[in-house]
Formats: C-alpha cells, structure tokens, sequence
C-alpha cells in the first residue's frame, strides 16, 4: 500500500464506487422501455481503469461480467488514447472481437477524462431482447455482429451507425430508448468518477481502485488457501434443446496454497448456438470460485488473478470463430456445476447440490396488426440445490443469471399473450434429507399467431444430489400438453389459442432421503409437495 | 390545553408535552413494558401529566408512535394468515420476483413465507387486462376455500385477484361470503390496500396487511381502554409511514401503513424545526445504536415513496422516502481477511454493548473510539449516569491498530471515517441519485449518536450548516405534535397525456376525493381543516418505473395537464439526464392525499442572551481533533445552561443527557431563539 493511501481512505473510495454503479444500473433499468431490461433487469454496470480492468461492478448478472473483460482493451487497440476525447462513446456486441459473450448483450463505454487525463471507463451492457427466431449454425446466423467502434465523437452522435444497427433489429423503436438509458448511465458514472477525482485526486482515486484490487486478490488467496490443497475431477452431462445427445463435460480443479487451477474438458465446438467463448468461461468460473471460497470478494479484476483458467481451444468450451454462442449460459451453468461438484469433494460442508442448471428461456415473436413486430423474451426459475443443512431454495434464478420475472399484469399489456398459470411444479425437487428446491410452471395463450423460440437444459438430464440425495425432475417445453412439439431447431409456430407451457428443472436432494425429519415429511405432504421421484 | 406525543420503542417510551398557551416543552422517559407495551404508555401519560401539573382532561391532542406493527413484522409474529388468489396462482406470494436473495451467498434465505402453502389457495375466476371478465367468480369454490380456511384456524384473510385494481366486483363479492361464513375473521383485500398495478407487490401488501392486521387491532383496543381509563377524552391518533396520523379503527384496518411510522415522525420533527428557523432544505440524519435512519426534505417536504422493500417484503403503500444503514454508536469495527478496516453492520446493542461497558466484549465499537478520542466522555455516559472504563476502550481499539500497523488514535479516527463513509453512502442514494446536490442542504443530527458525528459527515458531504434540535433524544415524541391527520388514496388507469381530457382528469380525482370526503367524516375533521393534494404516477410510454408529478394547488383545468406534463420532463431530466422529445408520456398512477390540518403546538421562543457562553462552560479535557492534528484542551459546555444567541467557537464538546455535541475547530455552534444549535464552517 502506497505511503499517502491509509485502509480508510480506500475503504472510503471503494464505497463511492459500488455507489457510482448502482446508481448507473438503477438510471439504466429506469430510463429503460423493454422489458427485459425495466422489468426483468437483464443489465449490469461497472467501472473500468484506464487500460479497462474491471475497478468495480454492480452486483446484477454474473454472466454480464464476462462482457467487460475484453471491451476496452480491444477499444484502445483500434483507438489510440490521443485520438479519445470526453463525450466519446463505443458500442459493440461481437464475441470474437472484444464486445460481449454474445450478440444481444450490447456494451456501451464511455471514457472518463479528468482534467484531460483519461482515468477510467462508465461501462455497462443490457440484453436487448432482438435478434429474434434466428439461426444458430454459425455467428453470422445470429444476429449483427459489431466490433466496438465510436458511436458518439465529443458528444456528438454518429448517426451512420445507429441506422445500420437498428435496421437490423426487429424492434428498433425499443433499441433506440434502451441505447439512449445505457448511455445516460455511462454518464453519471463519468460524472460521479469526475466529483470523486476532484476531491480525492486523480493520483489518490487511482492508488486506491489499484488497492482494491489487490484486496480482492489477498481476499481470494486467503479463502483459497483455507481449502484442502489436492486435486479433483468432476464429470457431467450437457445437454438441450438443441442439443439432444448427451455431452460429456469435465473439469480437473488442482488447489495449491493460495491458487486454484481449473483444466476443462469439452467436446469440439457444435453447431448449435451453446458454445462459450473464452471471457464467457471466465465470467463463469470467477462467480463459481467466489460462491464457495468467499461471497464477499469485491467483484474487480483482482479476484481472477489466483486462478488459472485452462480449455483447449475450438471446443465447447473455449470456441473459436465461427462458432454460435447465443445459448451459451446453458452450458456456462454446466461448468458451475463442474466446478461446485470438484468442491465438493474437497469441502463437502460448504457446497450444494445441483441446482436446476438451466436458463429456461422462451422468447416469443411476432407482428403486431400495424405491421411491427414485437419480441417478448422471458427466463424462467427453476429449484437450486439442497444445502448441506437445509434445503433448496423454490423457484429461484441460479448461478449465472440472476433476472425478475415479467409481472402478469405487465406483460398483458405488452403483447398478445395472457398467462394462465404460474405455480410451483411441486414434485420437482430432489429428495434427500434436504429436499431439493422447486421448480415452476408457467404456462401462457397465446392470443395471436406467433413464433417462440425456446432454450434450456437438463431436459432429459437431472440436477444431481450429494450425499445421498436424489436428483431433481427435468423440465420441459409442451405446446397443447405434447413435450415433442418442438424440434432440434427450438422453434415453433404458435397459433391463437394455443398453450405453451414451460416446466423448469428442480434442484438435487442433499443427504440421504431416510434422513428427513418425519415433522417436515408431513409438512411437505400437507403443502402437497412430494419429492422428485429417485 | 395540552398536546402529548408518546412514542415507544423496545427500550424507552419518550413523551413529549406542549402546553398550547403558553408554549412550554416538557420530555420524560419511562421504561417500556414489551410484553405489553400499553401498560408503559399508560405510566408515560400519567407521569408526564404528572410532572407538567397537567390534567388528563386538559389534553386536546395525543398522538402515539409505536413500533408494534414493525416488530411484529421483523418477529414474524403476526397472525395465522390465509390468502385467496385468481386459480393458477397461488405460489406467487412464494415465488415472488424469482430472485435469489444473494447473488454468491448460496446459504442465504429469502424472507420467511408469512403463509404456508397449504393456507394460499386458488379460486377460479379472472379478468382481463381492461377490468373485463373472462371468467366469473366461481362462489363454491370462493366458499370451499374459506372454509378450509378457517378449519386451519386463520385468524386473518388476505384476497388479490388479478387485475382488481381494475374492477374490484370479485373482490367485493368474496368479502360478502368470506363475512357470510367467516364473520370473526380480519379481512383484507388488495382494491383496499393496494389498488396499483404489478400483482405480487400487490398481493404481498395486502398479505402483509392482514398478516398484522389482528395483532394492530389488539394493540388499539388495549391501549384505548387504557388510556380512557387514564382519563384521556379526546379520540387518540397513531403515526403511519407516510408522516401523518390517523384515527386507532383506520390504523388496525391499515395496518401496512404503520410499519415505518418510527423513523417518519423524527422526519417530521425536523421539518418543523427547519420551519421554524426559516430552511427549507435539510438531510435529516437520526443515528442510534445500531442503525441510522436519513432522510431528504426538500422545500420542506419529504418525497413520498410509493413502495418499499420492508424488512424483506415489498409493500406498496405511501411511505416518506427514509433510507436506513447499519451505522449506529454499537456498530462493530474489525479487520477482514484481507487487511481492510470494516465497520458494521454487525451491532453490539445495549447488550453486551461498547467495550467499555465492561460486560465482557473485546471488539471496538464506534463509541468505543469515541471515547477513545475522548470526543465521549471517557468516565461516563449519559451525563454521568453511566460508568465506562476508557482502557477497555483503548486496548480494543488497540488490538485493530496492531493488525492494520496504525496508531491507536489514528485507529479510532479511521472508524469514525468509516462509519461516516457508509452513511454519507445512504445519503448520496437519496440525495445525489435523486438529483439533489447535498451541498446545499443543512444537516439535521439527532438520536443519540447523531450530534457526535454529524460534523465529520457533513464535512465528508461538503455540507455546510448542521442543526442540532434542543432534544435531539427525544424528537420522534416532539413530532408526534407536529404532524397532521394524513391519508393516502390511489388508483392505477394507464392512459397517454396526450388522450386525457379535463375532464377525465376531473372525474378520476373526484373518484378518489369522495373516498378521502368520507374518511374526513370518520375523522371529524371540520371542513376548512381538509386538504387535499393531488399527484400523477407518470413515465413514457414504453417505461415501467415512474415519476411522481404534483398538480399544482387550485381547481383543475386546462393547465393542469401543463403543468403535468412540464413537471415530468423537468424531473426525468434531473434523475436520468435527458428527456426523450417528442416521446408519448403516460399517466399510470392517480394518487390523492388528504390532510386534515390540526393547530400544531408551536416550539417556544426566548429572548436573545448575547453571544457570550461562558456561563454554560463547565470544564476541559483533552480532545483529539484531527483539524488540531491530535489531542487539544477542548472546552466543555453544559447544552441545558445554553441561552439564545450564545455561541462557541470549536474546539469545543456540547454535553446533554441525550447526546454530545461535537464542534470541531474551524466550526461556530449559535443558539437559535428555540434553543437550537446551529453549526456553522466559520468564514
């Protein structure tokens, strides 16, 4: 720690921070019109040094970390620093050259100049529910690939740019007012990083976000160093909707005093949209570690330095252009599976088990009567593990996301849609001595003609028990009660009238089902739920 | 005649009396009783009346704050609790808003569900989106359901049907059956409680609601009985989350509403006393031992908040916008595991307390580097009615200093920053990401711990006036006499501005003025004391969070829709940065509040006494300052021999039985002619 910086002046500057990107991330859903992003709040902010490591991000969505990692390195390599200037804003999208995990998580990044001097970056990235019903062969099928590139120049838009990006979505008016939130959230962070540098210091500001990083790291070194060294491999199955065989994935997780080594196993990269690109793994892994060895760490660059990251590229897990990855957290919560399963073996008291290892996505489209069209996209809960002394949470988002529902009584009036159940799929979760978590169902009329395009995965596969505990029950997709009506492609005509009903996955049981107290069996009889069947 | 406010907390209950004519303040403090807190509040009244040598019969006004609702809530002691939902629906209270409770924490918990399963039903009928009726109520089944009900012995019922906000006719129709065969039971129904859109925030208030609903209604009836056999004539009133009374029958009805009315009447103490002293703009700051409590007042109001997340439930219902942070004189600091210096939220309460208690903790606590710095009296707290040993103090502080490589002194002052950061943190979240500059703003400290730290933060903020009120102990009584009888009428009808005519305007806001003409008859309050206020919930088109645009005062009319529509491209413009021209702006939310004036007591003048103080000063002691670079002979006064007009120019240490006031060097303490302390940065 330098001379001038004492603990509380970093403790003091790390507080503005994580307030500067709340309120960026509360501006951004506000301001925002789709509802995926003020609603379901499908975004994340953060705050980036000059060279774009991560100083501070909102506590949203795991999975959006991965689209910080590269954004600003990749900016400063076609952008030299002389030719940025306050006002600038860049905006990109595409895997392969820097700009998220992928197409629909747009980033928008602005620098922040103090007294000429470049500081750091407002960054943030919102899922824009667009690049709907598309194909998942390859990139190219999968919506507008962008390379960040300057959309505004000294706080003067470039109008070319916006019209080529929004001629390529399906709901432009949507795209429009959700940029503009994004932007004026990058704003504030500017603004509040400018106020912060003024009273501290732009040499004191500094000193401590370098701190804070290497507090994040001593953090995750002395959690590390806590485990058991030694090495573990766990296996498992990836499988969905579109991807119907059975995968083996596996991990080979080595701890070694303060460092933790992860080897991932995967089969060659697919032609299906669920392949991950290397930031993607990463975001995955850094949030996997963190749940178990300190869920405290401040969430910057520092934590990832004790962990080395291995997967050979032009796999599943390491793909290479031009795979598809639209689907990618399907499998990134397969690797938090991996990851949690090799732990447990190594502290069986701190890890869960499965949860349901699915964003059970159903993304509906379709033409309004004046010719419009509207996207209407939604991720659905499901059960996460039974813990080691209680059991599973009902109903909740896992691991890499984290996003709210659409309120019935907003989504009604949003689209022709009306939801007709949404309830606990009571025999879902996993039986053990803690009962795995619950699952939903979630069924929906459609009111009109429209497509619906779906993701999700242990379908055929279950989220597994430890100790003893059983597996949840898999989810679903039924169109009309038929679970077969949806092929490989994961797309379906829907016709006015129609049911489509979505069941998410249960979580794994935790301890052997012998062991439940008989006061919680009958309470969970009379709450007229039952295990997961063995 | 006399005005008495009684609040109660789990520790004390406080009262405050004014006497109407001639304007003297009289603070009393009893015991509570938490087994049954209107014992102590019947002891309170009698004793304050006692030492006034006022009658009970003399008394026009009681108001009452409490904490009942609350802790029942955060004890999860409310009643058996059964709820009615559209069928489909009836683990939307469980699943809420499908999110985790911590995003890397896998061994947190969501709140406890206040209704098992097997006690949350489903009923067949719905409605459309525009209040239609797709299906009709199915009365057997609402029947079938009620009673099962009541074969599990629920105490209270809660019913939120989709969509009634819309239409409440099932609604209305399942009360009359729920009445037909379950007479006994409280009842609450979600057109009542909450009539706005979003189901689960909905369904969740009303939930609440009925949840506490049986458990408020004992409480009033006790404290009623109790309080008439003291001899009080008047009807009393209860605080409730939006800073206004209301009648004890409306108070156990809505019971949701009372569940932050602790922290709003300290709000509303302060808005009278920046009255009073003639500032308009204040962050009110109320720090305590184990949280503080802050709250913007802008031109002299509070921003109302529509919805909350209250210990762990959203409730939509009117409350004043306070935000609270683990900060408090007990919260605990330490060194983590990886070398930062933390402090709080973890609070050492009344029991075991500070280190320096002596009841056998070893971790520093705020207070402990206070005293410490000395900037606490280090023999006794309380004005000397608490013992403390400083040595206790220092080796705790000690122990941190070790692990960190810092002084002790250098320790103790690094907490206070600490503790200081985090609250300044609140503040910005209600201040700068409001749009408001706190720099502006004066700085209103009280609770017990407020005017120890109330310089530092306002320094930390750049603010740059500070009030300390005359009983910074006891403000939350003191507000109970200054506030009016308030309620809060809403309706959700999605329309363009565009659309809405005047008259549709009109007839809306009629519809919601005859609900509050009847609740002003309840009240009895006399017509030339009714006002309303009236309020539009607005966004653009396309937005699902809103902004909430006053009408100006007088008749509506052409202008008013003007006036609306000015009103919210100016507050998107100060909250988001920009306004989106040319895009369609919507109405969502019809609000109306009315208020039923009463004559508040008004706090008593004194003459000007000349600025010298020295008749108030009552010795030294070394104080660390940082201003001052360490340690420094710091003037002790007594705040109780303080005269109108005295001032003291820091360093200097304010004592009074209820707090310590910390003036450092560089700051001027004046006294106001309401024996306010004004804190100054001196020119």
């Amino acid at each position: 720690m330098s001379k001038s910086l004492n603990p509380v002046t970093v403790e003091v500057i790390g507080s503005a921070f994580s307030s500067a990107v709340d309120e960026m991330g509360e501006a951004l859903v506000r301001a925002s019109h789709s509802t995926n992003i003020k609603e379901r709040r499908d975004c994340s902010t953060a705050l980036c040094t000059a060279d774009g490591e991560i100083l501070c991000q909102a506590e949203h969505i795991p999975m959006h970390l991965g689209s910080f990692l590269q954004f600003v390195p990749r900016v400063l390599a076609d952008y030299p620093v002389e030719d940025l200037q306050p006002g600038d804003v860049f905006i990109g999208n595409d895997p392969y050259a820097g700009g998220g995990t992928h197409l629909p998580d747009i980033v928008m990044a602005e620098p922040i100049f103090v007294d000429g001097t470049l500081f750091g970056w407002a960054i943030n990235t919102a899922h824009h529910s667009d690049f709907a019903d598309r194909g998942h062969a390859h990139i190219y099928q999968e919506g507008l690939r962008i390379p960040p590139i300057r959309l505004q120049r000294d706080g003067v838009r470039q109008p070319e740019v916006m019209r080529l990006f929004l001629l390529n979505c399906q709901v432009p008016a949507e795209r429009q007012s959700d940029l503009r939130a994004q932007m004026a959230a990058n704003r504030l962070g500017v603004l509040r990083m400018q106020e912060l540098c003024a009273r501290f210091g732009l040499d004191t500001v500094r000193a401590a976000g370098a701190e804070l990083m290497a507090y994040a790291e001593r953090k995750m070194r002395a959690g590390i160093a806590e485990l058991p060294d030694g090495t573990w491999a766990f296996s498992d199955i990836f499988e969905t909707e579109s991807q119907a065989e059975h995968l083996t994935v596996s991990v080979e997780l080595t701890i070694e005093g303060d460092e933790m080594r992860l080897d991932f196993d995967s089969p060659p990269q697919v032609r299906a949209g669920l392949n991950v690109i290397f930031t993607a793994l990463q975001a995955t892994v850094y949030y996997a570690v963190k749940s178990v060895v300190d869920p405290t760490i401040l969430p910057n660059a520092g934590l990832a330095r004790p962990l080395t990251i291995k997967a050979q590229s032009g796999t599943l897990l390491n793909c290479v252009h031009p795979a598809a990855v639209d689907g990618r957290i399907s499998a990134c919560q397969r690797v938090v599976d991996l990851i949690h399963g090799a732990l447990a073996q190594a502290v069986p008291d701190r890890v869960n088990a499965a949860a349901c290892g699915s964003v059970h996505v159903a993304s509906f489209s379709g033409t309004r009567p004046d010719g419009s069209l509207w996207v209407y996209l939604e991720t659905i809960a499901g059960g996460s593990g039974a813990r080691p002394d209680k059991d599973g949470l009902d109903a909740v988002q896992v691991h890499m996301t984290n996003t709210s529902n659409l309120p019935l009584e907003a989504l009604e009036g949003e689209y022709p849609i009306t939801l007709v159940e949404y309830e606990f799929a009571a025999d879902s979760g996993g039986d053990g001595t803690w009962l795995g978590g619950m699952g939903v169902r979630r069924t929906y009329r459609v009111e009109a003609d429209c497509r619906v395009q779906i993701m999700g995965a242990r379908l055929t596969s279950r989220a597994w028990g430890l100790d003893g505990g059983g597996p949840g029950a898999s989810g679903a997709f039924r169109i009309n009660g038929n679970p077969n009506a949806i092929d490989l492609t994961g797309s379906a005509d829907l016709r006015a009238g129609d049911l489509f009903e979505v069941i998410t996955p249960g979580g794994g049981g935790h301890g052997a089902p012998s062991g439940r107290n008989a006061d919680l069996r009958a309470a969970d009889s009379r709450a007229g739920r039952s295990a997961a069947p063995a | 005649m006399w005005r008495i406010g009684i609040d109660s907390g789990g520790t004390f209950t406080d009262v405050c009396l004014i006497d109407e004519n001639g304007g003297d303040v009289h603070i009393w403090k009893v015991s509570s009783t938490p087994d049954d807190p209107s014992r102590g509040i019947a002891r309170a009244f009698s004793e304050g009346l006692e030492r006034s040598g006022a009658h009970a019969a003399d008394v026009a006004f009681f108001g009452h704050g409490t904490t009942v609702a609350t802790n029942a809530l955060i004890q999860h002691r409310g009643v058996k609790t059964g709820v009615i939902t559209t069928a489909g629906f009836r683990d939307l209270l469980a699943i809420a808003r499908q999110k985790r409770p911590h995003l890397y924490d896998m061994s947190a918990d969501k709140p406890r569900e206040l209704v098992e399963r097997n006690l949350r039903l489903g009923v067949p009928e719905r409605l459309r989106r525009d209040g239609s009726v797709e299906t009709p109520l199915d009365e057997d089944a609402l029947r079938k359901a009620v009673r099962h009900l009541v074969g599990q012995g629920v105490e209270a019922i809660a019913i939120s049907f989709l969509y009634a906000f819309l239409s409440d006719a099932h609604e209305r129709r399942a009360a009359e059956i729920v009445a037909e065969e379950a007479p006994g039971v409280f009842l609450s129904l979600s057109h009542q409680i909450a009539p706005e859109f979003r189901e689960y925030e909905r369904l969740s208030t009303t939930t609440v609601n009925a949840y506490l609903g049986p458990v408020m209604h004992g409480y009033v009836t006790a404290l009623k009985a109790r309080l008439a056999d003291a001899g009080l004539g008047v009807a009393p009133h209860l605080t409730q989350s939006n800073g206004g009374v209301t009648g004890f029958d409306q108070a156990a009805a809505m019971s949701v509403r009372t569940v932050l009315s602790g922290p709003s009447t300290g709000v509303v103490a302060a808005q009278a006393l920046g009255k009073s002293i003639g500032i308009p703009d204040m962050i009110t700051f109320d720090m305590g031992g184990t949280s503080s409590d802050v709250a913007l007042l802008a031109d002299g109001t509070c921003r109302l908040v529509a919805e909350a997340e209250v210990h762990g439930y959203p409730l939509k219902t009117p409350m004043l916008d306070i935000h609270t942070v683990g900060a408090g004189g007990g919260s605990v600091a330490y060194v983590d595991n990886g070398g930062l210096l933390k402090v709080g939220p973890r609070s050492a309460g009344a029991h075991p307390g500070p280190a320096c208690y002596g009841q056998g903790t070893e971790e520093p606590t705020v207070t402990d580097a206070n005293v410490v710095l000395q900037t606490q009296n280090p023999q006794a707290l309380l004005n000397g009615q608490m013992p403390i040993d400083r040595d206790l103090s220092m080796a705790a502080v000690g122990r941190l200093a070790d692990k960190l490589g810092l002084g002790v002194m250098e320790t103790a002052d690094g907490i206070l920053d600490i503790v200081t950061a985090n609250t300044a943190k609140a503040i910005r979240l209600i201040s700068v990401q409001r749009g408001h500059d706190p720099r502006g703003y004066a700085l209103v400290a009280f609770g017990g711990a407020g005017p120890v730290h109330a310089a530092r933060l306002a320094a930390e903020l750049g603010m740059e006036r500070i009030l300390i009120p005359r009983t910074p102990g006891v403000l939350c009584a003191l507000g109970l006499l200054m506030t009016d009888l308030r309620t809060d009428y809403a309706t959700t009808r999605i329309r363009l501005l565009e659309d809405v005519t005047v008259a549709e305007l009109t007839e809306i806001f009629d519809g919601l003025n005859a609900q509050a003409e009847t609740w002003f008859d309840q009240e009895g309050i006399a017509p030339d004391a009714r006002t309303i206020a009236l309020r539009v919930d607005m966004r653009y088109a396309g937005q699902n969070y809103e902004i909430s645009v006053e009408l100006p005062e007088g008749p509506i009319g052409p202008d008013s829709l003007n006036a609306l529509c000015d009103g919210f491209l100016a507050q998107h413009r100060q909250l988001y940065g920009f306004v989106a021209q040319g895009d369609a702006i919507q109405m969502v939310t019809w609000r109306l509040q009315a208020t039923g004036v009463v004559p508040k007591a008004e706090l008593p003048a004194f003459p000007e006494d000349g600025p010298d103080a020295s008749d108030a000063r009552t010795g030294s002691r070394p104080v660390w300052m940082r201003e001052a670079g360490g340690f420094t002979d710091t003037p002790i006064y007594d705040r109780a021999a303080l005269r109108p007009g005295n001032e003291i120019s820091g360093p200097a240490i304010i004592d009074q039985l209820d707090t310590t006031t910390v003036v450092p060097p560089g700051m001027t303490a004046r006294v106001d002619p309401h024996l306010t302390l004004i804190l100054e940065r001196r020119p």
